[in-house]
C-alpha cells in the first residue's frame, strides 16, 4: 500500500518551551529541568484515535452551540450518545449535525438556532448516530 | 500463607490452562464497507469498487453480486448498463482503506497481544479461552469495528488458522451464526456435514490448480483432504500440503508470524492507463517509483542495497512481448532518492521504442534499518550527506505531493500515465481539504 498515512491533526507539537536557552552569566536556565517535551494537541483532544474522525461543519443551524459554517468537529464514532449530546445523524441519507433530546414526545433533533425547525424523529431506533461530537474547532482568524 | 513443600509445587492446582486458539477476523467487502462508512447512502445499494485505472470490479457489495457482478468484471462493459441496475461504482481510494484498515488492526490488537496483519483487511489473532469465552470475545471484535469504524466484520475461531479461515467462511455464509463461528464450538455433525460439501478449492493454500491435481487422485471435498494419507500427499506434492491435511485435523502447522513493520523489500508498481512506448515516458515513471521508494525508506528509517527495474507488456499482447528487468547493486546501503532514480535508470537502454509497456516497477530489496552497517568512507554518498531526502520530504509534506520531484518526476503537468480516478470518493481520513461535510441546515 503506497498510500497509507494516518490521521494526523496537522502539526500538533506546540512549542511550550525552548530548551537550552540562551543565559546570561553562565548560569543554566533553570527552566531546563523542567523541560518535559511539548504540548501534544492530539492527545488533549482525541480520546480515542481509532474511532475519532474529524468533519466539517455546513451551514448555521447549530450557532447557538458555538458551530459556524466551516467549523471543524471532532467526532467520536464509539462514544454513546446521550440527551443533549450533539450528534453526527444519518438523515435520509444525509449526514446532519444536531443536539439530540431524548424527550416524552420522542427522540427530538434539535437546532441551535431559532431560523431551523426541530425534528421530530420517533424511535431512538430508526435513527442512526454516526457518531457524536467532542470538540468544535473554530478559526479566529479572517 | 503456607509454604510450598518443594520447589516443583509453587503453582497451587487448577483447571488446566485454557487452550490457545487462533481467529481470523476479516472486514466484509472491505473496499466497499469503508465507502459505506462515510457515505450511508450506500448501504443496502449494489456498490462496486473498480481497480487501478478505473479497469474492473475488485469489491463488490452482496447487492452487486446478487446482481450478477463478477469479480475482475470490466467497467467499460459494465457502465452502459450501471444506472439501469442502480449499481454504483467507486475507483479505489487507497488512502481511505489505508487509514481504515490500519485502525482495525490497531482496535484489534486491542483484544489481542498477539496479531498478525495477513492483508488489508484480515488478521489472525492469537487468542484463548474457553469455548463460551471465545464465543463471548468474537461478538465482543465484531461489535467493536463496527462501533469504532463502522465496518462490518465477520470472525473465525479454531486451533488453527487453515480451520479458522473455514470457521470465518462459514460465519460468513451462515446468518443464523450472527458473523461468527467458534469451530469447536459447531456440533461434530454439523463440521463434518460442512466439510463433506465444500470442495477442497475452498481451503486457504489451495488454488484451482492444485484442487484440480486433487481431484485426479479423488480428493474432492475438505473432508476427502482431511481424511486423505498425510504422508503420500506430502510426496506427491509437498510439505506444505501435508501441513494443511494437519490444520485441517486441528494439528497447528503454520504459526502466527509476527508483524514487520517493512519487510525486507519494498515494491512500487503500476498499470498504465496509457501505455508507455519509449524510454522517455519509462524514464518519468521510473523515477517517480524511485522517489516513492526513497520517501518510505525514510519514513521507516531503512535504507536498500539492491534495486531492481522492469517492465512489461500487457498479459494480452501476445504480438510484442516484452519483459526488461534489470537489478542494480547500489554503492552502499541508501535511501538516497537520487541514486535510487539513478539506479532505476539503468532499464532505459533496454526499453525499444514502439513497444506497448503496459505496466512497470521497481523493487528494492535487502533492506535493513538506517545505520545497521557501517559505510566505508568511499561510498558515502553526498547527497545523503546534505539529507536531499528528507528534505524533499519534508517540502513535500507541506505542500503536497506535486509540488517538488527530481529531474523528470518534478515535472508539473501530469505524465499520461497517471491513474484514473474518476469516481473516487474524497479522502476523508488523511486529507483537511477532502473532510466528510455534515449539514447545519
Amino acid at each position: 500500500m503506497q498510500y497509507i498515512r494516518s490521521l494526523e491533526v496537522g502539526g500538533t507539537s506546540v512549542p511550550l518551551l525552548v530548551a537550552q536557552t540562551a543565559v546570561a552569566a553562565g548560569y543554566p536556565s533553570p527552566a531546563q529541568d523542567y523541560f518535559d517535551g511539548t504540548i501534544n494537541l492530539s492527545e488533549h483532544l482525541i480520546h480515542d484515535t481509532t474511532s475519532t474522525f474529524i468533519v466539517r461543519v455546513s451551514g448555521c443551524s447549530m450557532e447557538g452551540a458555538g458551530i459556524s459554517d466551516g467549523d471543524e468537529l471532532i467526532v467520536n464514532r464509539a462514544r454513546k450518545p446521550v440527551d443533549g449530546s450533539i450528534v453526527v445523524a444519518v438523515l435520509d441519507g444525509e449526514m446532519t449535525v444536531k443536539r439530540l433530546r431524548l424527550t416524552p414526545r420522542g427522540v427530538v433533533l434539535q437546532a441551535e438556532n431559532p431560523q431551523y425547525p426541530d425534528l421530530v424523529v420517533g424511535e431512538l431506533a430508526s435513527l442512526t448516530v454516526w457518531g457524536v461530537a467532542e470538540t468544535c474547532l473554530h478559526q479566529l482568524l479572517a | 500463607m503456607s509454604a510450598p513443600a518443594s520447589g516443583l509445587n509453587l503453582c497451587p492446582p487448577r483447571e488446566p490452562s485454557p487452550e490457545e486458539y487462533i481467529a481470523h477476523v476479516d472486514v466484509n467487502s472491505f473496499y466497499v464497507s469503508c465507502e459505506r462508512a462515510f457515505d450511508p447512502r450506500l448501504i443496502g445499494r449494489p456498490v462496486i469498487v473498480l481497480s487501478n485505472n478505473d479497469g474492473c470490479a475488485v469489491a463488490r457489495s452482496d447487492e452487486a453480486k446478487a446482481l450478477g457482478i463478477d469479480m475482475g468484471a470490466p467497467w467499460f462493459k459494465l457502465a452502459p448498463t450501471a444506472e439501469r441496475m442502480g449499481l454504483v461504482a467507486k475507483s479505489s481510494n487507497y488512502e481511505l482503506y489505508g487509514d481504515l484498515s490500519a485502525r482495525t488492526m490497531q482496535l484489534l490488537g486491542r483484544h489481542s497481544a498477539w496479531v498478525e496483519v495477513y492483508s488489508i483487511d484480515e488478521a489472525f489473532l492469537g487468542v484463548r479461552g474457553t469455548l463460551p469465552e471465545l464465543q463471548a470475545l468474537a461478538r465482543r471484535m465484531k461489535q467493536d469495528v463496527m462501533d469504532h469504524l463502522g465496518l462490518p466484520v465477520c470472525v473465525g475461531i479454531a486451533k488453527t488458522k487453515t480451520l479458522a479461515k473455514l470457521a470465518n467462511k462459514a460465519a460468513k455464509k451462515n446468518p443464523h451464526l450472527g458473523g461468527v463461528c467458534v469451530w469447536e464450538a459447531v456440533t461434530e455433525e454439523d463440521r463434518e456435514q460442512l466439510l463433506g460439501r465444500l470442495p477442497t478449492v475452498e481451503i486457504w493454500g489451495i488454488g484451482p490448480r492444485l484442487a484440480k491435481r486433487l481431484m485426479g487422485l479423488g480428493i474432492r471435498t475438505m473432508k476427502d483432504l482431511r481424511d486423505a494419507d498425510a504422508v503420500m500427499l506430502r510426496n506427491r506434492f509437498s510439505i506444505v500440503m501435508m501441513r494443511t491435511v494437519l490444520e485441517l485435523r486441528g494439528t497447528p502447522c503454520i504459526p502466527l508470524e509476527e508483524e514487520y513493520e517493512i519487510k525486507d523489500q519494498l515494491i512500487f508498481s503500476r498499470s498504465f492507463s496509457t501505455p508507455i512506448t519509449d524510454a522517455h515516458g519509462m524514464e518519468q515513471v521510473l523515477g517517480i517509483y524511485a522517489q516513492q521508494a526513497s520517501a518510505r525508506l525514510h519514513k521507516h528509517q531503512r535504507q536498500a542495497k539492491v534495486l531492481s527495474a522492469w517492465a512489461m507488456t500487457s498479459y494480452y499482447n501476445t504480438q510484442d512481448n516484452h519483459q526488461p528487468a534489470v537489478t542494480v547493486a547500489l554503492p552502499g546501503p541508501t535511501a538516497d532518492p537520487l541514486l535510487l532514480t539513478r539506479a532505476a535508470k539503468a532499464l532505459l537502454p533496454k526499453i525499444l521504442d514502439g513497444v506497448k509497456y503496459a505496466r512497470a516497477g521497481i523493487v528494492v530489496t535487502d533492506v535493513r534499518p538506517t545505520g545497521a552497517q557501517e559505510t566505508f568512507e568511499p561510498f558515502v554518498n553526498r547527497h545523503e550527506a546534505r539529507d536531499i531526502g528528507p528534505l524533499i520530504q519534508k517540502i513535500k509534506q507541506h505542500h503536497g505531493v506535486n509540488a517538488v520531484g527530481l529531474g523528470l518526476a518534478g515535472m508539473k503537468t501530469g505524465p499520461e500515465w497517471t491513474m484514473r480516478r474518476e469516481m473516487m470518493s474524497p479522502r476523508y481520513t488523511t486529507h483537511w481539504d477532502e473532510l466528510l461535510t455534515v449539514y447545519a441546515s
